[in-house]
């Protein structure tokens, strides 16, 4: 087969059927950077938290499709989303991940540059010709023109034309209020700490993994075989929060059957009645979750409070770069390197005005998950590799995900419910062809 | 034994502690730590807070011997093969507190050899040790990698 050929819409739309997907939506460049064009060139993307960039001049830098920009704050307060280009002479300007400075400077010839991404200053500007003009948007870091917040959320689009956010986010904006309520204050701040893992696969094989509950009883059986060996409570700096999460992915037929999997319109998908035990749950019995209700109580009352801690959401992905767990105030953003090469960022929430130790817990939690020397996430990323190996072969072209496809129940809003089901993966490539194949605005 | 001073005793004790990781014998290796024992690996330069500052590593020994009962796991995928590592220790400097408790640091060079394919890890590692007869237990060993902060590989072996 000759990968250098650029898909037809037609063919595209063939890469999926009922229940597989060539493997050529993984394996082919080509098809990647059709998806940097139409996915993550089109749609609109999450970037970075409000809490990043507190105050004027901070700055965070990421990707955006296949270009790295600058998330910054203006000195009005004012969010800007700018390429980390000079438009002088092209050159890469922010060396560092994140910041503050009221000036961005090109080393090169020292262009220096307002964090709206205006002109502030060149030196020897008289030798430059009458007609340079510091205010023409030419000569000013390149900014995208649609960035929008939703609860301290700031997403971009490089889509001259773009669907309103809430439109894309549909219903999964309950989720992102759901983790605002569950702070005393209403606000959640992005950890300072993170860890960003680089696996050597395609970008939509950790999406599939985060929505797969079959998996982790096979993946994650070493931890879960130690963690049950190990006594209970031993543990004198995590109130055995590590040993209960390890065996926690030991899933048999209760959770198989009893997980709950829903998939949305755009590609959203979530499961709910997964993690039942361990400190993160609500219990009237720890001390650290009584004081955090009470505070909850007194903000909110107790039936909304209820309400914010009943929802019991897990792996809640916002297509096609969140994964997002409030009740565990946790989060993953996919971004995509090249067919084959992907980055994982992991973060935790602090909930603004919750006892300190409800961050600690969240810290703990991002580490056992998703530290480099995780028990879990490195299996993970260890079978997202040997797919892809597995795919970057002609072999055989077909994967397979009919798994719940006969028992899958439709409801009249289009949304999907299954148990036990590969739903969630269909209902991601029902997206993904959608938007391959839509014709641009 | 041959006669030894604190910090060649010191350096004996650290030495063994490699070796234990290259053999492959983690189950003694566990033992060098004290029940209160801490391995500490921040994720950022400098890092002092491991509460509110997530952590590659930061577990007390019942932590731990979760980590070395799963390092002994057949289905542990990312340990399939088994990768073979050299941990080689240089620059060591021994301090003896009034407290009794002997402080350690020193660098090192990990070399990790896994399917055909080579990872090196290099840092800095500290150490609190009691002395117990005429060695050591561990009550914490910190591990600055020179990378911490960066995109990490995964981290399989402990250094």
């Amino acid at each position: 087969m000759d990968m250098q050929e650029i898909p037809t819409t037609d063919e595209i739309r063939d890469f999926v059927r009922p229940h597989q997907v060539h493997r050529r939506a993984y394996a082919d460049p080509e098809v990647f950077k059709l998806e940097m064009e139409r996915i993550f060139g089109r749609m609109w993307i999450y970037l970075a938290h409000e809490s990043q960039v507190k105050e004027p001049g901070a700055f965070f830098r990421t990707r955006l499709a296949q270009y790295e920009v600058l998330v910054t704050r203006h000195t009005d307060g004012e969010i800007y989303v700018l390429h980390n280009r000079c438009p002088h002479r092209g050159a890469r300007m922010c060396m560092v991940d994140k910041g503050k400075s009221q000036l961005l400077n090109c080393p090169y010839h020292a262009w220096s540059f307002r964090p709206d991404g205006t002109l502030s200053t060149v030196p020897h500007k008289q030798s430059y010709p009458e007609s340079f003009d510091m205010a023409d948007p030419i000569n000013h870091m390149q900014r995208v023109k649609h960035v929008q917040t939703y609860r301290g959320f700031i997403f971009a689009t490089l889509n001259e034309d773009p669907a309103p956010l809430l439109e894309q986010l549909g219903e999964m904006t309950d989720i992102i209020d759901n983790l605002n309520d569950r702070a005393p204050e209403g606000e959640v701040e992005l950890s300072e700490s993170s860890f960003t893992l680089e696996y050597k696969g395609n970008w939509k094989l950790h999406l599939e993994n985060a929505a797969d509950i079959f998996h982790p009883t096979f993946v994650h059986s070493s931890s879960v075989g130690a963690a049950r060996r190990a006594p209970q409570n031993a543990s004198k700096i995590d109130s055995d929060q590590t040993r209960v999460m390890l065996e926690a992915n030991g899933f048999g037929v209760q959770q198989w059957e009893g997980i709950q999997l829903k998939g949305l319109a755009n590609g959203h998908t979530y499961m709910s009645n997964f993690y039942s035990k361990g400190v993160m749950v609500d219990s009237d019995e720890d001390p650290v979750m009584a004081e955090y209700k009470q505070q909850l109580v007194a903000a909110y009352g107790k039936e909304k409070t209820i309400e914010t801690l009943s929802v019991d959401r897990f792996n809640n992905i916002i297509y096609p770069n969140m994964v997002l767990n409030a009740q565990h105030q946790q989060m993953r953003i996919t971004i995509p390197l090249s067919h084959d090469r992907t980055l994982v960022r992991v973060q935790c929430f602090r909930l603004k005005g919750a006892p300190d130790a409800m961050y600690h817990r969240a810290v703990r939690f991002l580490s056992t998950l998703a530290s480099p020397a995780s028990m879990i996430f490195s299996d993970d990323v260890e079978m997202l590799e040997r797919v892809q190996v597995g795919l970057d072969r002609d072999d055989s072209p077909w994967v397979d995900f009919s798994r719940g496809l006969d028992i899958d129940q439709t409801d009249d809003t289009g949304a999907v419910s299954g148990v036990a089901s590969e739903m969630p993966m269909r209902v991601q490539f029902k997206a993904w062809v959608e938007m391959m194949t839509r014709e641009a605005a | 034994m041959l006669d030894m001073t604190p910090q060649s005793r010191v350096e004996a004790f650290l030495f063994k502690e490699a070796r234990l990781l290259d053999t492959g014998d983690f189950a003694a290796w566990l033992e060098l730590y004290a029940p209160e024992g801490v391995y500490w690996m921040p994720s950022q330069p400098g890092q002092t807070d491991p509460l509110n500052v997530a952590s590659i590593i930061y577990e007390d020994y019942p932590i731990l011997s979760i980590r070395v009962q799963r390092l002994f796991e057949a289905r542990a995928l990312v340990l399939t093969p088994m990768p073979s590592t050299t941990h080689m220790l240089s620059n060591i400097e021994v301090e003896e507190g009034d407290d009794g408790i002997v402080r350690a640091n020193c660098t090192f060079l990990c070399i990790q050899y896994q399917s055909s394919e080579q990872k090196t890890f290099a840092g800095r590692q500290s150490f609190e040790l009691e002395p117990v007869g005429d060695s050591y237990r561990i009550l914490l060993k910190r591990v600055d990698l020179v990378n911490a902060g960066g995109t990490l590989p995964l981290i399989t072996i402990p250094f």
